[in-house]
């Protein structure tokens, strides 16, 4: 008797599920349609005209991003950005769709954008829903040198056309840059300790962009060749760095001012003895356009050598 | 025994308006605005429209993700609780999600997603729950017989030794894969995928099936497996069978959509609490119920501070923790078996 029912029971339920499948199954495959791949500027040939079409509604998802757009400016494309975009200030009106991390993929699709700036740092599933919903999206990867910052930054012009623009900044930018290792050129090279972060430490190793500050500004990057960013304090009292720089990391600059007295404690560090202890703002360092680049390697500049010229 | 059936009915018809009103209450919900009225209007009238596009592209595959999902745990849950006895054991106790996150955190290290594409990263954290099911599962079997506390202390040690593994790996990793490997420990019901979804569906659909054959073998295990085994059970092959089941459930899912907590902790608890203990219609009603919580927390995952979204987790964890503490309060029910 139980028995019989168990059975009918699971007839009914799979009857149920096989109907439920089978609708399923039939609902449109939206991954097969996927965006057509092509190039911006697009040109389109009607008859004898050419006709160039500019994506005109831009979603920015990195803070660096958003600079660049202003930098180059092509705001009036920008339609969103993320609640990180603080910079310019008059970005603060855009309409925000998430972080720089997590981004609500259902703003974004509503507002009907022709091109979506995505970063590395961007959910990898996001970027791929938008992709299937037949957005597109371009992703700029981590920058890992100066070249890198420019080449992204002329990608991005060449994305809203202001190509000239674009040009013209890097080329001024490398000529101020030039002029830097110039002035450089010959100077005593401390060394020097960048610290991203406190707990764990991490450095500024070779592979990320803020190495070129030092090398640029004449210094050598104590963690150049180190493979990870987590370092050990050991590690760093042995190498004895002439200079450390702090980034704020957030949280008001409090953890820096903690991190700064506790390199002053080590009596044998070179950078303590001569107080050569700095500290930086992270949005400074970070979300970089080449603009903001030579601005803060004038600092570092500035940081490394102001010792010697007074000597001079 | 007719008013049983007619009791069970009941329940089962009032768990799927249930299920129906949640799933028209996550298609309502989010930071585009959709009334009732304009979502009817939208689906007879309004293919090819954005709106459209929102409710059955970016809506529906996580509504049917959070049915399969929430189903497939709780069904783990239900399962694992009434093998072991044991009413703190969930599927996560087992280690398998443990396994599938040291497969997907290697993944991410690795770059293998970056070349062989998004996809790659469930295959590896099936592989990893797969390995950890093998592990578990040979090194508490003795003679032939499964020895159910061993599973479990195995299964514990297990899970905390990928944890481990877990955090090596993360402290040794770049920046952009840290973030990547968090994204996924928080657990998403976000998936590009269609057909990774169909699957889910499919193995949860599947799993209640062949755990319904078993119904009255759980029931006769909630005796002891002594007594289970003169009420004419095979229990070493039951057990087995329970356990791939099981195991299979959770590994899937984990892989699929990270580790959503508490699901299928609390979820066959309360259900416990409403039909009681006879795993007929328990089976069932958990399922149900899973899917009803799950797909419920993830609409409010996305609408509390919208544009913002909250991790699935964080939800599943505070609704449902107080959700059960409160009826615990209330109905004085003792948590042991029996």
């Amino acid at each position: 008797m139980a028995m019989r029912r168990n059975i009918i029971l699971l007839v009914v339920l799979f009857s149920i599920c096989a109907v439920a499948f089978c609708f399923l199954l039939k609902l449109p495959d939206n991954s097969a349609r996927k965006a057509a791949h092509c190039r911006y500027p697009l040109a389109l040939a009607i008859g004898s005209q050419t006709m160039v079409l500019q994506p005109k509604r831009i979603i920015s998802l990195g803070p660096s991003v958003t600079k660049a757009i202003y930098l180059l400016g092509a705001q009036d494309k920008l339609i969103a950005d993320t609640v990180y975009c603080i910079d310019p200030p008059e970005v603060k009106k855009k309409e925000k769709i998430g972080t720089v991390t997590e981004v609500n993929i259902e703003k974004i699709f509503n507002l009907k954008p022709d091109l979506v700036l995505a970063t590395s740092l961007t959910n990898s599933k996001a970027r791929e829903k938008l992709k299937n919903l037949g957005v597109r999206v371009i992703t700029f990867s981590t920058l890992k040198d100066f070249n890198d910052i420019c080449n992204q930054f002329l990608e991005l012009g060449r994305l809203v056309d202001k190509e000239n623009e674009a040009k013209e900044i890097v080329k001024s930018v490398e000529s101020e840059i030039i002029l830097i290792k110039e002035k450089v050129k010959g100077l005593y090279k401390p060394k020097v300790f960048v610290q991203m972060g406190a707990r764990p430490l991490f450095a500024a190793t070779g592979s990320y962009f803020v190495n070129d500050y030092i090398e640029f500004a004449g210094g050598i990057n104590i963690a150049k060749e180190a493979r990870q960013g987590i370092y050990s304090r050991e590690q760093i009292l042995k190498e004895n760095p002439d200079v450390i720089i702090i980034t704020t990391m957030g949280a008001m600059g409090m953890v820096a001012e903690e991190e700064k007295n506790i390199w002053q404690k080590y009596e044998t560090l070179s950078a303590a003895k001569s107080g050569r202890i700095y500290i930086i703002d992270t949005d400074e360092i970070t979300a970089p356009t080449p603009q903001s680049f030579v601005k803060t390697l004038a600092d570092f500049e500035h940081i490394l050598h102001s010792g010697e010229q007074n000597e001079k | 025994m007719r008013s049983k059936i007619f009791y069970w009915s009941a329940w089962i018809l009032v768990l799927f308006c249930l299920l129906l009103a949640v799933v028209l209450f996550s298609f309502c919900a989010g930071p585009v605005e959709m009334p009732l009225k304009k979502i009817l209007k939208v689906i007879f009238e309004g293919r090819g429209s954005s709106e459209y596009s929102i409710l059955f592209d970016i809506r529906l595959p996580r509504i049917i993700l959070g049915f399969a999902i929430g189903g497939a745990l709780s069904l783990a849950g239900v399962i694992l609780q009434g093998m072991f006895r044991n009413s703190l054991v969930e599927p996560y106790t087992l280690g398998i999600s443990g396994g599938a996150a040291v497969g997907v955190c290697l993944n991410i290290v690795l770059g293998l997603s970056r070349g062989l594409g998004i996809i790659s990263l469930p295959v590896c954290g099936f592989l990893g729950a797969i390995l950890v099911i093998l592990l578990v599962y040979f090194l508490s079997i003795r003679k032939g017989i499964l020895k159910i506390q061993g599973l479990l202390l195995t299964g514990v040690m297990i899970s905390f030794i990928s944890s481990s593994l877990i955090i090596l790996i993360m402290s040794v990793s770049h920046t952009e894969d840290l973030h990547g490997i968090v994204f996924w420990i928080m657990g998403s019901l976000e998936e590009p995928n269609w057909l990774l979804i169909k699957l889910a569906l499919g193995i949860a659909v599947f799993g209640l099936a062949v755990s319904y054959l078993f119904c009255f073998d759980l029931n006769a295990f909630s005796l002891g497996e002594e007594e289970a085994l003169h009420l004419g059970i095979n229990v070493e092959r039951t057990k087995r069978l329970l356990f791939i089941v099981a195991s299979l459930l959770t590994g899937f899912s984990v892989s699929v959509a990270g580790i959503i907590g508490f699901v299928g902790l609390v979820v066959p608890h309360f259900v416990r609490m409403l039909v009681g203990r006879d795993h007929r219609i328990l089976l069932i009603s958990a399922f149900l119920c899973g899917a009803i919580f799950l797909i419920f927390c993830d609409s409010l995952a996305r609408i509390v501070i919208a544009p913002l979204e909250l991790p699935v987790g964080v939800i599943t964890g505070i609704l449902g923790g107080s959700l059960f503490i409160y009826a615990l309060s209330k109905k004085q029910v003792s948590l042991g078996d029996k």
